[in-house]
């Protein structure tokens, strides 16, 4: 017998370090709005059984038709369970005419009747208004040791906010304390839900992304995989970068597993460079991802027919999504599925630029690229991250949110001007283990692709 | 209305207790007449505890060999026997079986009991272990069921002088994983809490042999 209550969601049992423990009080709050019903009744048919059924018990903050009418549009809300696994139950009208007394009585004929394995009670901050403060805490008292005697795991919502934790007595009570929120930057909403209670439990601790949906609560669980200093194997084969120049000066191409960051300024080849490295790959058996946050599919098939390459090769993966209104969380998540699902060996992130503005903070972003570059780098996949740099000429900084450092090789493009001519230069700033040619070379983009051409002798400026 | 003659399981939930299929339960029902469950609004077939032991005795016996038919004549003439009883005189009845219940929590006793006495068992509560031994006194009960932590912990002390009072089996129950202790001061079952309902009942009937039901309609 499982010792954990599931969600029917695995990221999310993951956060709570497999699921929450069987039989426990849990208190989920949040303000309206936040998805503390749809939560609590995705436990409730994730869990409910002829034998062991669920309750869903109304008081008097949510309309009972309309909890039932609006339920009824979640996928996994299965009317035929009504009546048989799952009870939807009215304690407005005990609560109404015996107060917290008649909550305590009801509740309990129901558990003797039904036997239930699971209980909702929506809302639970509710009940709090009908007594003062000594007789809600006794309410409580002898509402929890019921709870407690029976083997049922309870769910009791409420709007509460964080700061209430510290004074309202029902969260001495809880065992589990799940928070629901959502903040607003400009235009952009980002849901989170934090564990901040767990007895008896690791869970992943901070603020993890979640969307509502027909299908429920999707969570995102904050991608902070801490350092892995256990050792797993590398492929001594190099890859090549699909430029035959440029694998002479990475001394023949990058590591298998390696990240390299390409960064540049608009329109000097950071896009076709990554793409010679997936091709290169694909046509040499290594499955790839083309994760794009730039071109619209449309576009990237008309450049992409320009050099001979076709989104419908075998092994190439496309994930297009658009910037707007993307989480991060959500977007790495798909990619990790996606690569798995493939099997690719290199992935294509264009670009980190687009990427970051989808980020709720430059932690959390740096948080995730660390954590996705150390995945695939234990994967043996190869990733290859272009970045934006906004100087055209004169490049001082390579990056604004640290990836450079955690990258393995670093190529700088850049625009030289020479009299009336702009000419593309493209350096090796970094390869870890492994040397490189530190020169600077100018290329030209051809029918072909990216072409070196000679190192720029010494006088030559990049004014 | 006694919680045994409450119409609460549905055919589904009962083809999963007796492990058998409903279209089984169905025909015995069209054919023999015996077990009539109650009719929701909406048509569907609601069965009390009662019911599930006497669809219960029918399967124990095809089990060990009987007719369909056969079983059911047997459990008519059990049925006939106990509702003539009832039709006479109340007092001339069969003593249920006890169950001496000691248990500290009163809400872990409130569940407890009303589980017990949802199968037919007559139950005498003691909420700590002086009460229990005075309930001893009163009346012998053919098992008793003890919270470990009764009466400050002293549950194993309770569970061996009730053994040597010749209480026939005892069933200790605690929070804590304690069966060793339990098992070295006699308990014949262990069970840890909270109490799963048909992981209970099924636990005291298995320590009794039968049914309250059943047991109580046999000695008729």
């Amino acid at each position: 017998m499982s010792e954990r209550l599931v969600s029917g969601h695995s990221r999310l049992d993951g956060v709570l370090g497999g699921g929450l423990p069987l039989d426990a009080i849990n208190m989920l709050i949040g303000l309206p709005g936040t998805g503390k019903t749809i939560l609590a009744q995705q436990y409730l048919f994730a869990n409910a059984t002829i034998e062991r059924p669920g309750l869903y018990l109304a008081t008097v903050s949510e309309p009972f038709d309309k909890i039932l009418r609006y339920g009824q549009s979640l996928r996994f809300f299965d009317p035929g369970a009504v009546g048989g696994s799952v009870f939807y139950e009215d304690l407005g009208p005990a609560l109404n005419e015996r107060g917290l007394a008649g909550v305590v009585e009801q509740v309990t004929a129901l558990i003797k009747e039904r036997r239930p394995g699971i209980i909702v009670i929506d809302s639970f901050k509710a009940l709090s208004a009908y007594a003062e403060a000594a007789e809600f805490r006794r309410f409580l008292h002898d509402f929890a040791g019921h709870l407690s005697a029976f083997p049922a795991s309870s769910f009791w919502i409420g709007e509460y906010g964080e700061e209430e934790i510290a004074v309202a007595p029902e969260f001495a009570v809880a065992d589990a304390i799940i928070s629901l929120s959502t903040t607003r930057a400009s235009e952009r909403e980002t849901r989170s839900l934090r564990v901040l209670k767990l007895r008896g439990s690791e869970f992943a601790p901070g603020q993890h992304a979640y969307r509502l949906s027909a299908n429920g609560i999707d969570v995102f669980p904050r991608l902070a995989d801490q350092s892995d200093i256990t050792s797993y194997p590398l492929d001594e084969a190099r890859h090549s970068s699909g430029i035959a120049a440029l694998d002479d000066m990475l001394a023949d191409g990058y590591w298998p597993g390696a990240s390299t960051l390409c960064a540049g300024p608009s329109g000097c080849g950071k896009t076709l460079m990554g793409l010679h490295f997936i091709f290169n790959g694909v046509r040499q058996g290594e499955p790839g991802v083309l994760a794009t946050l730039q071109e619209h599919p449309t576009q990237l098939a008309r450049i992409l027919e320009g050099f001979g390459w076709s989104v419908d090769e075998k092994g190439v993966e496309l994930m297009y999504r658009s910037p707007v209104d993307m989480y991060i969380d959500e977007w790495v998540y798909e990619l990790l599925e996606t690569v798995e699902r493939t099997g690719a060996r290199r992935v294509l992130i264009d670009s980190l630029t687009d990427l970051k503005l989808a980020s709720p903070d430059e932690i959390r972003f740096r948080e995730y690229m660390y954590s996705l570059v150390q995945r695939f780098s234990r994967q043996g996949v190869s990733v290859f991250m272009t970045s934006e740099l906004p100087d055209l000429f004169h490049v001082r900084r390579l990056s604004e949110f640290g990836v450079s450092h955690l990258s393995d090789n670093v190529v700088l493009l850049q625009y030289t001007r020479d009299q009336a001519i702009v000419r593309r230069a493209l350096t090796v700033l970094k390869t870890r283990a492994s040397r490189h040619e530190p020169e600077t070379r100018e290329f030209r983009i051809t029918p072909e692709g990216i072409v070196l051409g000679d190192p720029f002798i010494p006088e030559q400026s990049f004014d | 209305m006694q919680p045994a003659e409450i119409a609460i399981f549905s055919i589904g939930a009962v083809e999963r207790m007796l492990d058998v299929p409903a279209a089984t339960i169905r025909n015995w029902e069209e054919r023999y007449g015996l077990v009539k469950p109650e009719r929701s609004d909406g048509g569907h077939r609601l069965y009390t505890r009662g019911q599930v032991e006497e669809l219960r005795f029918v399967k124990e016996g095809i089990d060990r060999g009987l007719q369909p038919a056969e079983a059911h004549r047997l459990l008519g003439e059990q049925l006939a026997r106990r509702s003539g009883v009832r039709s006479t005189d109340a007092s001339e009845q069969a003593p249920r079986l006890l169950i001496l219940l000691a248990e500290r929590d009163p809400y872990a006793a409130e569940f407890a009991e009303f589980f017990l006495q949802t199968e037919g068992y007559e139950v005498a509560l003691a909420l700590d272990a002086n009460d229990a031994a005075l309930k001893l006194e009163q009346r012998l009960p053919q098992l008793a069921v003890i919270e470990l932590l009764i009466s400050g912990g002293t549950g194993v002390d309770l569970c061996q002088r009730l053994k040597e009072s010749g209480v026939p089996a005892c069933l200790v129950i605690s929070t804590l994983d304690a069966r060793d202790q339990a098992l070295a001061a006699g308990a014949d079952a262990f069970l840890r809490k909270p109490l799963d309902p048909l992981q209970f009942v099924s636990t005291v009937k298995d320590l009794l042999g039968k049914s309250a039901f059943l047991q109580g309609a046999t000695s008729l």
